[in-house]
């Protein structure tokens, strides 16, 4: 799933975002959401960082959580306030404008859930640290972090096999919006890094796509 | 940096001025900065970079690099890629908080385009004070009590610039052109490189005979026919009397040359007003709009003629007033919209649609000058 950077293009055009994104990674991206999200319980408190067009955070909300949804991108979270509108999630999902870099004011031990999709890989060294500490004062003892990214493969043969598919697609999308995505390295390391637990790993076939579910430790020792 | 590993840095950054390049985001030292040193914050387009903490040798600060997508301040904030968001993270990721006992950070002053300075404040209890326009004025502003005189505040076109953008644009035309010619017309590969650059030589050390009479509307437009008529005109003119001095005029070769030229001058002045800092580019919608000031809301706080580039403003400070004496200067770049803490300041189009502050501050611009609202 390289067709990440090409993403650059659909948030260029935020109307055209979602169904493109669908399209580039052939309903792939749907499964791997619905996947993560199958961990969520009702009536819990859940946090998505990066939440863009709502993807994680409706998903989220349509299986009874109270969702709180970050993101950066004021064009993005428009139609993610007209979608949960159209679902009727309203009551129970909130789109707010702030950064990673705010999550110090929420309270500490406070989400049953912390959550990201393809937002670490846009994020930079000094802010992916700094969510992942955030991520886990912020979450209840117990609680999960949820993480599905592009990150870089863990073997020299597929990162080059996933260079040369991603060169192309890499130059289309650096040619029309001037960004590109940084893939993740050391993902399960960094999570760990900060104290959470590791639960499962699931890759694809390429190793360039990451779906992580990682536990904060009730106590120290577990 | 090593000033070979400058020059190296300014002259591919140079070449490749179109093409963003991003560096490190994050802290840096300059010099030995204290507890009270001041700090700055620059984007990450790496030339960018480099040009800033060469300017500030011998000056001991800490220099924050946001993260801007590699992009210029100017272009990164008015499309929306330098935003309060990224100011804010890099003041809380990158350590600075732990390192300097005050909370004041000094702005690039194109950054106001896109970072909302209150907002900013706000969230992060840092004062934002707007710097120069350019980094080589940060020693004397520093000097000077943060004292920002008018000649700081203004953008400027001088013959390097002009020859950088020059440089920026003729390389890579040379590059595709070279691509184009290695296959169909090889013989005349290093000819029409050398036909590029002076082309655009010419185009931008020529642009103060022209440059004044540019502006948005009809007239603009024309003044750049005229331009792209007299040097396609006066290109053929060398060719064909190169050619008649040979003894030798083959039509097809001199239509060939003919028809590259005229492509290349219009590559190149497609967009020559968005490769000055003096006018918006002539592609955007946004060149058409007119600020207009509601002197009802305005009390003449001056953050207008503060982050102005164009010294638009006059702010009268007795009457806390402002007033607009050089509106004809305008680039509608927005920063003064984007500032104004009374939301006294709006776009206005020629058919008097007006476009608020909340919409300028939310929708940002892309790359081809359209603000996306939905």
């Amino acid at each position: 799933m390289s067709m990440y950077v090409l993403m650059r293009i659909l948030e260029s055009a935020p109307g055209r975002y979602d169904k493109g994104l669908r399209v580039l990674t052939f309903g792939r991206l749907e499964s791997a959401y619905d996947r993560l999200v199958s961990h969520v319980e009702q009536g819990q408190r859940v946090l998505d960082l990066g939440c863009g067009t709502g993807a994680l955070a409706l998903r989220s909300a349509a299986r009874g959580a109270r969702v709180k949804g970050i993101d950066v991108n004021s064009q993005m979270l428009e139609i993610a306030r007209q979608k949960a509108e159209d679902a009727g999630l309203v009551d129970t999902v909130d789109f707010c404008e702030m950064g990673v870099a705010e999550l110090d004011n929420e309270e500490a031990d406070f989400y049953d859930v912390v959550m990201s999709g393809l937002c670490f890989s846009e994020l930079t060294a000094d802010e992916l640290t700094y969510a992942l500490e955030q991520a886990m004062r912020i979450v209840k003892p117990g609680g999960l972090l949820l993480l599905a990214d592009e990150v870089v493969p863990g073997s020299f043969g597929k990162r080059l096999l996933k260079g040369l598919i991603r060169l192309p697609l890499a130059i289309v999308a650096y040619v029309w919006t001037q960004t590109t995505t940084h893939a993740v390295s050391d993902l399960p390391q960094k999570v760990e890094g900060v104290g959470f637990v590791l639960k499962s790993i699931r890759l694809t076939n390429l190793g360039s796509f990451m779906e992580l579910v990682a536990r904060k430790p009730v106590e120290d020792g577990e | 940096m090593s000033f070979l590993g400058y020059a190296l840095v300014s002259i591919v950054g140079t070449l490749l001025r179109l093409v963003p390049w991003s560096s490190q985001t994050g802290l840096l030292e300059i010099g030995r900065p204290d507890r009270d040193s001041p700090v700055l914050l620059t984007c990450n387009f790496r030339l960018t970079v480099e040009r800033v903490r060469r300017a500030l040798r011998g000056v001991d600060a800490y220099l924050l690099v946001a993260n801007s997508r590699g992009i210029n301040v100017w272009c990164a904030a008015t499309g929306g890629l330098l935003t309060n968001h990224d100011v804010l993270s890099v003041l809380k990721t990158s350590g600075i908080e732990d390192r300097v006992d005050h909370r004041q950070v000094i702005l690039p002053q194109l950054a106001a385009t896109g970072v909302e300075g209150r907002v900013l404040e706000r969230k992060s209890g840092w004062k934002v004070v707007w710097g120069p326009v350019y980094a080589d004025d940060i020693p004397l502003f520093l000097d000077t009590q943060l004292k920002k005189g008018a000649g700081m505040r203004q953008v400027r076109f001088p013959w390097t610039e002009r020859l950088e953008m020059a440089a920026s644009w003729a390389f890579p035309i040379s590059v595709v052109l070279a691509l184009i010619t290695a296959v169909f017309w090889r013989h005349a590969l290093v000819s029409a490189i050398c036909v590029v650059w002076v082309l655009a030589l010419v185009l931008y050390m020529s642009f103060p005979l022209y440059g004044r009479w540019l502006g948005s509307g009809f007239r603009g437009g024309a003044v750049l026919l005229a331009v792209f008529a007299v040097l396609w005109v006066a290109a053929m003119l060398v060719l064909a009397s190169y050619a008649f001095a040979l003894g030798y005029a083959p039509w097809g070769e001199i239509g060939r040359w003919g028809v590259l030229t005229f492509a290349v001058l219009g590559v190149m002045l497609i967009d020559l007003m968005g490769s000055t800092p003096l006018y918006k580019s002539g592609l955007h919608e946004d060149r058409i709009l007119k600020v207009v000031l509601d002197e009802g809301k305005c009390r003449g706080v001056g953050y207008c003629e503060d982050v102005c580039p164009r010294d638009c403003y006059e702010v009268n400070r007795a009457q806390h007033s402002a007033a607009m004496p050089r509106a004809h200067q305008c680039v509608q770049c927005g920063a003064c919209i984007v500032q104004c803490p009374f939301d006294a300041l709006q776009f206005q189009s020629p058919r008097g649609e007006t476009i608020t502050p909340e919409t300028i501050r939310k929708f940002k611009l892309n790359l081809m000058g359209k603000r996306v609202e939905r």
